[in-house]
């Protein structure tokens, strides 16, 4: 028994020993130069274990990053991958306001004969869309996150939500237009009823967009950098599509309406965003302050006071003005 | 003249009454239309000046349509928008 126990005292002893020398050499190890680190295993047989234990991670980060790169781009090839088609062309898109709030969330049976044909994903974001826009009254909006909560797919990643964005667009069922960097505005395809509705804009298409899933679908085995390539070739054709984008030659009329748009967009935003007592209140200094500096008479003119309003509006809340509009989208 | 001027005052007072049961816009135009052309008939008969408690009337009644424009809900630009 005593002899077991002096065996087994030894054993923990040197197990000790061994521990305490790794965490030492642990500790040392961000401290000393990667040439000592070198060295040191030829040094002494005892300390063997670390420059092993040192080396683990190193050859495990060399394993683990062309893991991420493969699935990276594994990612990054996914919705090039999908094929898919549009389920009607030359759809108009008409930007349009409904005249009243509807009772009932009807699903015209044209639109019904399109979109039963779009993927579950799609399907449902389509219908929520739909459904925020027969509750807001309009057909258009900001295309972004508060979207996406509002329309009840917080859970979705914003580029989960983009993706279905684009997917929608592929179908041939939404527009979505850059204004800015960071803005982006949607469309969202309904068919137009003068009972319901009052036309305010024809949105304009992508012409190239049906195209665009089906050249990703022709060459999917080649890799990333030759598509980046191509895309970067076709994007001065896809940029002339975009509406609202500033392209030379673009009349200045059309550059208005989009910025009146944009106006428009920010207006409801603002409203959103300060809330209706707000709102109200803004809107009586708003009254005071035109009848102050430019007389009744512009107030009781109805165009005019629309036109004063907007640019009172434009001042308070920080929208930028045309020329400044144009510059940034310059 | 002293009738008149009274006739043109009690027109001026109706528009007082209507603006406060005034509940559109629609509405409001109409009463502002009303006023600007009693301003311009009381200017007109006034002439040599206007008398200094018609002045009073007409720039509190003009005080009432510009807090009751106010008042009212803000108006729709989707029209302007087009």
């Amino acid at each position: 028994m005593g002899l077991i126990k002096n065996i087994g005292n030894a054993v923990k002893n040197e197990v000790r020993d061994y521990l305490l020398k790794i965490v030492e050499a642990e500790k040392e190890a961000p401290k000393r130069p990667e040439a000592e680190n070198v060295q040191k295993p030829a040094e002494t047989e005892t300390e063997q274990p670390k420059p092993k234990a040192e080396e683990m991670p190193v050859v495990k980060e060399e394993k683990v990053q062309p893991e991420h790169t493969e699935e990276i781009e594994e990612v990054a090839e996914k919705p090039r991958r999908k094929e898919i088609y549009p389920i009607a062309n030359d759809l108009e898109f008409v930007r349009c306001s409904y005249k009243k709030n509807q009772d009932l969330i009807t699903i015209p049976k044209e639109l019904a004969e399109l979109i039963k044909m779009l993927p579950l994903e799609e399907y449902a974001c389509f219908v929520k869309l739909y459904c925020f826009v027969l509750d807001q009254k309009k057909n258009y909006g900001y295309w972004g996150s508060t979207l996406k909560r509002r329309i009840g797919l917080d859970y979705l990643t914003t580029s989960e939500f983009e993706e279905l964005g684009n997917n929608l667009m592929a179908y041939g069922l939404l527009l979505i237009e850059k204004l800015t960097e960071n803005q982006k505005t949607f469309v969202l395809y309904v068919p137009f009823d003068e009972e319901i509705m009052v036309k305010l804009s024809t949105a304009k298409q992508p012409a190239k967009q049906p195209e665009k899933p089906k050249k990703k679908s022709e060459k999917p085995v080649q890799g990333i950098r030759k598509e980046v390539k191509k895309e970067a070739e076709s994007t001065p054709q896809h940029e002339e599509d975009i509406p609202g984008k500033h392209v030379e030659g673009m009349e200045d009329d059309e550059m208005y309406k989009s910025y009146k748009t944009f106006v428009s967009l920010e207006i409801d935003k603002a409203k959103m965003r300060v809330g209706r007592a707000n709102f109200d209140k803004i809107y009586m200094e708003a009254v005071k302050y035109i009848d102050k500096k430019y007389g009744f008479k512009v107030l009781s003119d109805s165009d005019k006071f629309k036109e004063y309003l907007t640019n009172y509006y434009i001042s308070a809340f920080d929208i930028p003005t045309f020329e400044n509009w144009k510059k940034s989208k310059g | 003249m002293l009738n008149d001027i009274k006739i043109l005052m009690k027109s001026l007072s109706d528009i007082d009454v209507r603006i406060m049961l005034c509940k559109s816009a629609f509405e409001w135009e109409l009463l502002a239309k009303k006023y600007n052309a009693l301003r311009d008939e009381i200017e007109a008969f006034c002439a040599s000046g206007l008398p200094a408690d018609v002045q009073e009337a007409l720039e509190k009644t003009r005080a009432y349509l510009v807090e009751k424009k106010g008042e009212l809900p803000p108006l729709d630009l989707s029209d302007f928008f087009k």
